[in-house]
């Protein structure tokens, strides 16, 4: 079984990637580098190296939280062009796998047989949680639109993705009237908590800019979710019949 | 045959929270590594998919 769940979750993984990886070059990735082309005031495009130009000090230290942090020598990143595409592209597999090893987790946690069908509805409600809820308090960023200190806005993002989570979890599947309710209390929470401030945050970067980053970046977000969900159906299915005894 | 069908079932049961829990492990590693680890080269590398997938980034 724990064979038949890594191939599964490494071919879902994968064939999410392609996917997602082809949309985020034609869609997401063309915004970003316009987005950093505002963010250096230039037309030059690096990314990383000019973040400690304009985010000065206290707030880079904030951003980073104690990380030892070399600002002479800039650190590593991909070049621009097919380097930049490709390690996007790992990026976006190593996300992949992940997501789909826990969608994985949670079907069989639940022993829930993962059908197409099945891996979709337990996808959909993993873009949701990921995607969907903690964008409503951090709606998507383009490079130099950022506000609130990074470890905030992770801490607040992961306690957002866990509750909304547990909160599905109670109200599809355990569906009793207390569960519901806790459910729905869960999910609505961390938005009366309040995400981070973003809305102090001033930027030069055009408001359409970013609204058309923000669509699209969940638009991706639900097809890679989607992808996930339908190919570990598959995938499992298949393997399974290869390993009848396995499974 | 009782007993071996109930000795069959605990060993699926096992084996099944084996493999929960090593994907879960798994899982979260690598989303993880993609998503949030602080290291410079991996932010990098992954900025563009971390922006697109809107996990909180820089």
């Amino acid at each position: 079984m724990i064979l038949r769940l890594l191939s599964a979750a490494l071919a879902a993984g994968f064939l999410a990637a392609v996917v997602a990886t082809g949309l985020q070059v034609a869609l997401t990735s063309p915004l970003i580098i316009e987005a950093e082309r505002y963010e250096s005031g230039t037309a030059h495009s690096a990314a990383l190296p000019l973040v400690p130009a304009r985010f000065e000090g206290a707030l880079l230290h904030l951003a980073h939280g104690g990380e030892s942090h070399d600002h002479g020598a800039p650190a590593w990143q991909p070049g621009e062009g097919l380097p930049r595409i490709l390690f996007t592209g790992l990026a976006t597999l190593v996300g992949g796998v992940g997501y789909a090893l826990l969608l994985g987790a949670v079907m069989l946690a639940l022993g829930r047989d993962p059908t197409p069908e099945r891996a979709l509805a337990f996808a959909v409600a993993g873009f949701v949680s990921v995607g969907l809820a903690p964008a409503l308090g951090l709606p998507p960023e383009l490079p130099g639109s950022e506000a609130a200190p990074l470890a905030t806005r992770q801490a607040w993002w992961l306690m957002t993705a866990l509750a909304t989570g547990m909160g599905l979890y109670l109200i599809a599947i355990r569906r009793a009237a207390v569960t519901i309710l806790g459910g729905l209390v869960l999910i609505v929470a961390p938005h009366i908590a309040g995400a981070p401030e973003v809305a102090a945050a001033k930027s030069e970067l055009p408001a359409g800019l970013a609204a058309q980053f923000a669509a699209r970046s969940l638009a991706v977000g639900f097809v890679f979710w989607a992808v996930i969900g339908l190919s570990f159906g598959w995938a499992w299915q298949v393997f399974g019949r290869e390993r009848p005894a396995r499974a | 045959m009782t007993t071996q069908v109930q000795t069959l079932g605990a060993t699926r049961t096992n084996e099944r929270l084996g493999a929960v829990v090593l994907a879960a492990f798994f899982g979260l590693g690598l989303v993880f590594m993609a998503g949030f680890a602080p290291a410079q080269a991996l932010h990098n590398a992954a900025h563009d998919f971390r922006h697109t997938q809107n996990f909180p980034c820089h």
